[in-house]
């Protein structure tokens, strides 16, 4: 299997606080890479370092086998990466259709036509303004926003903060939706258990230091350590292929459904 | 009496257009860029004498579009090379390199067209009074008029329907978010930049066949331009529209009464906004909407 994006020894700081110790980490083309870690363990500003909203001092990050260390942010998303922030990031004062005409679209499959297809619910809120919809609503957005650029590699961050249960287990589907599609995904996640059941491969941050790598169906079997990535509020419930039937009826009136 | 009244109505709706075109030229840079541009009065002053300049080889209609435009690409050379360096520096940074670029402009203008004013001469067509009795509605004044409407019009268009656009209104949100879809804010930027500089080009040769030429004519015109964008509440493209036409016709209508108030009534405005709405006429809405 070749390698989408490879970083190795990064280190970023914010002003002078140190936050990444000699960061490495590998995303495997066309499979689902986590990222797990406990609050402040330096998930987000690994993932703003990848795409170079905050640079690192030191180390070398590889997309796609060009060097894009030192590549403004635009020239990476450009280059195939789509990025969904944490907090989703939406353009609360503009409507749902301009925050779609934002990213510069680049040729493939993922149009706005498309997007109103896959996501009917996003078609009808339309006209309205990004601060008018819901927290799921947005990170359908955020998500079909970096779609958009028609990336090989999607990179979320925290796509299920906030969200209620049934919600999270739409916006995992669509990212398993995404790598059946050939993309590669790099995914951060608070939701340990969750992400577990989609990804193929993890990697666990701590303090600003990778403290394990290995594959998903490793760590799912390290019942202490997902306690302790979890924390004492350790989720109880954990993603399900199948829905139940009130679970599918509640979904027919709230349509995200990737089509 | 109510001529006198309709007389400094139209003043105050000249004089407010004069501030709507400044300050919304102010307020996209303030807003993309975070830069209060102080400088932005002399290149009103420019765009006048730009098209004083070019007028014996162009033809006053000639000098009208080219100059503004040459205003916009000489806003964007100066954001290339100066501007953009102090985005990422604090504030006093770019207020204090505005400010020096104010006088090195002003100065520039007195050397090559000297320190007394000139003469832009209109075309006659466009001089005559209407009428005896409206002797203060002169085809220039409509005309002036009309061409404010259909440059904010334009500028609102621009903004509101165009992808540039689209991603200027998202910039002034989020730009680390724009240019993670794929931007090149640098590039957005200073297309704005250029836009706004543009405006007050436009401004200076609408002024310029108005009042004339000197070397500090945008200097009335800046701190009004500021006024209007703090009325009519910050961020918001449409309440600076409101706020310069407001302080504008404010003050002319403060004159009928009260000669000496005219730029006195314009302050208090601002006090009483400031206190009763701290957010300005529109700032609810929150970024250029």
């Amino acid at each position: 299997m070749t390698i989408a994006l490879e970083a190795e020894g990064l280190n970023t700081f914010y002003g002078k606080s140190h936050i990444l110790y000699d960061v490495g980490l590998k995303v495997k083309e066309g499979a689902i890479t986590t990222l797990l870690g406990r609050n402040g363990a330096g998930k987000t500003t690994t993932l703003r370092s990848l795409v170079g909203l905050t640079p690192p001092r030191s180390g070398k990050i590889t997309i796609f086998g060009k060097d894009t260390t030192h590549t403004p942010t635009y020239r990476i998303t450009q280059n195939g990466v789509g990025y969904v922030p944490e907090g989703r990031k939406i353009f609360a004062h503009l409507t749902v259709e301009d925050n779609l005409r934002v990213p510069q679209e680049r040729p493939g499959p993922w149009t706005i036509e498309r997007v109103y297809q896959t996501f009917p619910r996003l078609a009808e809120r339309k006209m309205n303004k990004g601060r008018q919809l819901s927290g799921g609503e947005q990170e359908m957005l955020s998500i079909a926003r970096a779609l958009l650029l028609n990336p090989q590699l999607l990179i979320l961050d925290e796509p299920s903060q906030g969200l209620a249960p049934l919600i999270v287990k739409e916006v995992f589907r669509i990212v398993q939706q995404t790598k059946a599609d050939g993309m590669s995904v790099l995914l951060v996640e608070q939701n340990v258990r969750a992400s577990l059941e989609i990804a193929d491969y993890a990697y666990v941050l701590d303090h600003g230091v990778m403290g394990w790598s290995g594959t998903a169906a490793d760590l799912v079997k390290d019942e202490e350590r997902i306690q302790a990535l979890a924390g004492a509020s350790a989720e109880e419930w954990s993603f399900d292929d199948t829905l139940s039937a009130a679970e599918t009826e509640a979904l027919a009136h709230q349509p995200h459904a990737v089509a | 009496m109510l001529t006198l009244i309709l007389f400094n109505l139209t003043n105050g709706i000249i004089l407010g257009l004069f501030y709507v075109l400044m300050a919304l030229g102010v307020s996209l840079i303030l807003n993309l860029s975070n830069v209060i541009n102080f400088a932005h009065g002399n290149f009103l002053a420019l765009g006048g004498y730009f098209a004083f300049s070019l007028a014996p080889y162009l033809g006053y209609w000639g000098a009208f579009i080219v100059a503004p435009i040459l205003i916009g690409v000489l806003g964007l050379i100066v954001e290339q090379t100066m501007i953009k360096r102090v985005y990422a520096r604090p504030h006093v940074y770019s207020l204090l390199l505005t400010f020096g670029l104010s006088f090195i402009i002003q100065d520039m203008c007195r050397t090559i067209w000297g320190v007394n004013g000139l003469p832009l001469s209109i075309p006659n067509a466009l001089n005559s009074p209407l009428s005896n009795q409206f002797f203060f509605l002169t085809g220039y004044r409509i005309f002036l008029v009309a061409v404010v409407i259909v440059a904010v019009a334009a500028l609102f268009a621009f903004l509101g329907f165009t992808r540039v656009g689209t991603r200027i209104r998202a910039g002034t949100f989020d730009l680390d978010t724009v240019s993670a879809l794929g931007i090149n804010i640098g590039l957005l930027r200073a297309l704005n930049f250029a836009l706004g500089i543009g405006l007050a080009g436009l401004a200076g040769v609408l002024a310029g066949g108005q009042i004339g030429l000197n070397p500090n004519m945008g200097d009335n015109l800046v701190l009004p331009s500021f006024i209007a964008i703090i009325v009519g509440g910050i961020g918001s493209l449409t309440g600076t529209l409101v706020g310069g036409l407001v302080i504008g016709v404010a003050s002319a209508l403060t004159s009928v009464w009260w000669s000496a108030g005219s730029n006195v009534v314009m302050y208090i405005l601002m006090v009483v906004i400031l206190v009763a709405r701290p957010r300005g006429i529109m700032g609810e809405e929150g970024m250029m909407t």
